[in-house]
């Protein structure tokens, strides 16, 4: 969810009314899905919580959204003309970077608001829907420094040099990649690529390697620059063409002049920007059915138009509307129907209370879980609860456990958590090795699922329920923890047998495997001391852990 | 009530095996020669060994430890001089066979009570009714008791339980689903477009290793692919890309409930009803940075309502009326939102009197796009909770990670009402 910059005396100024900063909060934000974090004297910061509108990004897509629910309904009208520039996209590219829709707007006033926004709302366009520029790369430039035409390229790395943004003296591309902080940040992109693609105007001045790095000469606009070019780069032209028209309407509201630019591709030419409106047809029925209220035409019509569409035609069955270019959101009529209720307001709709009479029920785990529970609180034991993920050196290098195989993820956060657990025992340890400046004895147990590999699930692991419990006192005995078991599976009806077993786990000649059914489904007895000298754990410990699932048959 | 038996007055005169061993012992001796040098060697030694006194290296009996008396020697000299050892000990020296018990001792020794003043009331006072000739001490009552621990359920664990019987008052079925899960539950049949940000590496978890399960019917996969490309038949116009099946089969931690909605939705995991309330309460994944709000792991709990008319202020109404009943909360509160797989969408925040506006649950009306391809005609209105968000508010827990506390402490002394 992007969050935004915004300066209240700027947005209040594209809204066109002062609206006060309380029903800025309570209301009018929400018409741009917005949500104020934080309102200082005239900074603030608004979660976009919209992550399919990169027309809400920006101060001005935000006034524009508010501004159609003060006043300004209807769809906002936005018009082009020629540049008369051209953009030539050579076949070298289609193996880098093979797409580019560009613009140019003028008679820009580049105040600091406006340099701070489109530097913004450049960033997150790129950032979020562009996926960190891979999708989208978006360059501005100073219109008046290019000559002839601009040519979009690929030259190989050591082919040409330029002096990129911020820097003094010129690099070869690789050198960009290599020195330049932006260069190191977006290397990746262009990684095993045998050329990279450049923007060059005929004077052969370079305007930007996209997706990286503008030129420290076409591409940097200051304020006192009044007309920009701009481009949007990547591999789709679907994805590309709504980001340049949220860049260029973003200019527009601002009091620029947009332009359009002949995008030239070996066998077509395309004119962008294209800003004529898009139109989409909704059923009044199903307009109905989805919102719950009944509304005449001349409320959707006026709901619609507060949302900034146009309402083209109301017939019998259908509401027939025009919404504006930026918008690439709307797949379908529902699209259209959340904007009807955003307009009303969703605080504005009264609640239906839902009088529906069915029968609840509850899975057999949950039912399994609270009757063991009763048992071993019963037996005086406190529960635990920990996290199902943990690391190899808990699982089972401190366990004394061989290598087995385990579910371990392929990008964690941090090592601490990066395998799931495949047994509930290490985690009763760990609680006792945090604790051992506690108060003893002390007596655990934790329910709780475990991942266990298994090639017959249809995602190659199962849940498996578990119970552990374990005890540590200045002295346990075998006999404790043969008891209690005894007790939980006498009081839960399981029958069981004793079976003697090694493991690492537990001190040899103290350690049995629980028998039921004729299967192993647990194991319990006295820890090995090397195990608790690994957990730096200094009393001993008894405990045991078994399979809920098996023994209550899931 | 004991007297000593024939061993027990032999280690009256000669002294107590562990004792007269570690006597022997000095500073070192072999095992072999102590062995002819004491009786009872076996038994002294075993407890000299259990009293820490002596040790053994390499067939050598070694002095360690400081030597005081011991429950054993102090119980042997009280039964000696006809007094009575505490329990504790003296069950001890009836397992080593020191002492035996004295019926006639024990009555003797009720009767010497008489007229004096008592702290333990025995068997023998009760029965012989003697009690009514002695006189019973008063204890200071208003002393404080000492501290133990019951046995309890874990705090958070505890709240889950009780949620999911609201849930089941309610009329909610609950489902669920593997914590392994395919993307394609967890994202595509969802409507979550496989090139979509959240799906990237930093916003989700993967599994180690080859990574591929098993994808549903195909008429189901038919139905996702075209909607995710053009729409199929449910009136959209799609994402608009090459849905990729191999994508969809990859495996990872679930990222969130609402993965389990589309397995019963499809008939997949289970048989939905209409009219039908349907819930999950479980474990979720996300490579978020921990820190107060945000744990290693999180539970969601989430659910639908189907049925052939329901509107959006139908949704509203389930969710205030839910919030309001779990968190007694003041106030709630609607924000427009956006989530991939309904529209329209909305975020509800209740008024806590601490904590202010806290934001609790996502919700919205499933897209067709969602719906229809798993062969659902009705509309669905679906809605999540960050269930550890209302447990903290509830517990009144500032820091998400006390929701899974390792602190026994902290435990023993949560109360539970």
């Amino acid at each position: 969810m992007p969050t935004l910059d915004v300066s209240y005396r700027d947005l209040c100024n594209l809204i066109g009314k002062r609206i006060d900063r309380e029903e800025l909060r309570n209301k009018a934000v929400m018409f741009a899905k917005g949500e104020i974090d934080e309102i200082n004297e005239d900074e603030m910061k608004i979660d976009e919580k919209d992550t399919n509108r990169p027309d809400l990004w920006s101060t001005e897509g935000i006034a524009r959204e508010i501004a159609g629910r003060y006043g300004k309904k209807g769809l906002p009208k936005y018009t082009t003309e020629p540049s008369g520039l051209v953009v030539k996209v050579d076949e070298s590219v289609s193996k880098v970077r093979p797409f580019t829709v560009c613009a140019v707007v003028r008679n820009l006033n580049i105040t600091e608001d406006l340099l701070i926004q489109t530097i913004q709302l450049q960033e997150k366009v790129a950032g979020t829907y562009g996926r960190n520029r891979q999708d989208v790369a978006i360059g501005v430039y100073d219109y008046n420094k290019i000559k002839g035409k601009v040519n979009y390229k690929a030259y190989k790395p050591n082919e040409l040099k330029f002096i990129p943004l911020e820097f003094n003296e010129e690099l070869t591309l690789s050198e960009i990649l290599e020195k330049h902080p932006k260069g190191m940040d977006f290397a990746h992109l262009l990684k095993g690529k045998e050329k990279y693609p450049i923007f060059i105007d005929d004077a052969g001045n370079v305007l930007s390697m996209p997706p990286v790095i503008n030129s420290n000469y076409t591409g940097k606009v200051t304020e006192n620059t009044t007309d920009v070019f701009i481009e949007c780069s990547g591999f789709n032209l679907d994805a590309l063409k709504p980001a340049l028209n949220v860049l260029v309407c973003a200019l527009a509201d601002r009091g620029g002049r947009i332009q359009t630019v002949d995008v030239i591709y070996k066998n077509e030419t395309i004119k962008t920007p294209d800003l004529k409106p898009k139109t989409k047809t909704a059923n009044k029925d199903y307009i109905k059915s989805i919102t719950g209220i009944d509304l005449s035409d001349k409320e959707i019509k006026d709901l619609l138009e507060q949302a900034r569409y146009d309402v083209t035609e109301i017939t019998k069955n259908e509401v027939k509307v025009e919404y504006p270019a930026y918008r690439q959101d709307i797949m379908h009529e529902r699209d259209v129907i959340e904007d009807i209720l955003i307009s009303k307001g969703y605080n504005e709709i009264e609640p239906v209370p839902v009088s529906m009479e069915t029968k609840g029920s509850l899975l057999k785990p949950q039912g399994i879980t609270n009757k063991v529970a009763e048992v071993m609180v019963g037996l005086g034991l406190q529960e635990i609860l920990s996290y199902t993920l943990t690391n190899k050196e808990n699982l089972l290098k401190k366990m004394e456990r061989k290598d087995s195989p385990i579910c371990e993820l392929e990008n964690p956060v941090s090592m601490t958590w990066s395998v799931f657990r495949d047994s509930l025992l290490p985690g009763i340890l760990e609680f006792f090795s945090n604790n051992k400046h506690h108060e003893i004895p002390q007596k655990i147990f934790e329910i709780g699922n475990c991942i266990i590999p298994d090639s017959r699930s249809e995602t190659k692991y199962r849940d498996n329920l578990s119970l552990a419990c374990g005890i540590t006192a200045r002295e346990v005995s075998y006999e404790e923890i043969a008891s209690i078991l005894d007790a939980f599976m006498r009081t839960t009806g399981i029958g069981y047998k004793f079976k003697k077993t090694e493991n690492g786990i537990f001190i040899k000649g103290r350690c049995a495997e629980i028998i039921n059914n004729g299967r192993s489904v647990g194991t319990l007895g006295e820890i090995n001391p090397q195990v608790l000298n690994n957990w730096g754990i200094e009393n001993p410990v008894i405990g045991f852990e078994i399979d809920l699932d098996f023994v209550f048959k899931k | 009530m004991y007297q000593l038996t024939d061993e027990g007055k032999k280690y009256l005169k000669k002294g107590l095996p562990e004792r007269r061993l570690y006597e022997l012992v000095k500073d070192a001796i072999p095992i072999k020669d102590a062995q002819k040098m004491i009786d009872d060697f076996s038994i002294g030694l075993m407890w000299a060994k259990k009293n820490g006194w002596v040790k053994i290296e390499k067939g050598i009996i070694v002095r360690e430890g400081v030597v005081s008396d011991t429950d054993a020697e102090k119980g042997l000299k009280l039964v000696s001089e006809g007094k009575t050892p505490p329990d504790k000990i003296a069950s001890l020296l009836l397992d080593r066979n020191i002492i035996k018990k004295d019926k006639t001792t024990a009555l003797t020794a009720a009767r010497e009570l008489i007229g004096k003043s008592i702290t333990a009331l025995t068997p023998e006072l009760i029965k012989t009714g003697l009690w009514k000739e002695v006189n019973m001490k008063p204890y200071n009552v208003e002393a404080a008791g000492k501290t133990i621990y019951p046995g309890k359920r874990q705090p958070y664990a505890a709240f889950i339980n009780e949620i999911k019987n609201k849930l089941l008052e309610l009329g909610f079925v609950e489902m669920t689903g593997p914590t392994i899960e395919l993307e394609f539950w967890n994202f595509d049949s969802l409507f979550q477009a496989q090139n979509h940000p959240s799906r990237s590496w930093t916003e989700t978890y993967s599994i180690k290793g080859e990574g591929k399960g098993t994808l549903p019917k195909d008429s189901i996969i038919k139905n996702v692919r075209s909607a995710h490309e053009n729409g199929g038949n449910t009136g959209s116009t799609g994402w608009g890309y090459k849905w990729d099946e191999k994508k969809a089969s990859k495996i990872m931690p679930r990222a969130h409930d609402t993965a389990i909605s589309p397995r019963y939705l499809s008939g997949h995991s289970g048989n939905v009803k209409v009219p039908g309330k349907y819930f999950s309460l479980v474990r979720c994944y996300r490579p978020d940075v921990i820190d107060a709000t945000h744990g290693v792991e999180f539970n969601q709990c989430g659910g639908f309502i189907i049925d052939e008319n329901l509107s959006f202020r139908n949704l509203l109404g389930v969710l205030k009326d839910f919030v309001m009943d779990v968190t007694e909360a003041e106030d709630v509160k609607f924000y427009p939102d956006y989530y991939p797989f309904t529209e329209p969408s909305v975020q509800i925040s209740a008024k806590h009197p601490e904590l202010g506006w806290v934001e609790l649950a996502g919700a919205g009306v499933f897209r067709p796009e969602l719906t229809e391809p798993l062969g659902v005609k009705q509309p669905v209105i679906a809605w999540g909770f960050g269930i550890d968000r209302l447990a903290m508010y509830k517990l009144g827990i500032k820091d998400i990670r006390y929701l899974f506390s390792d602190n026994i402490k902290w435990l023993r002394e949560k109360t539970v009402m």
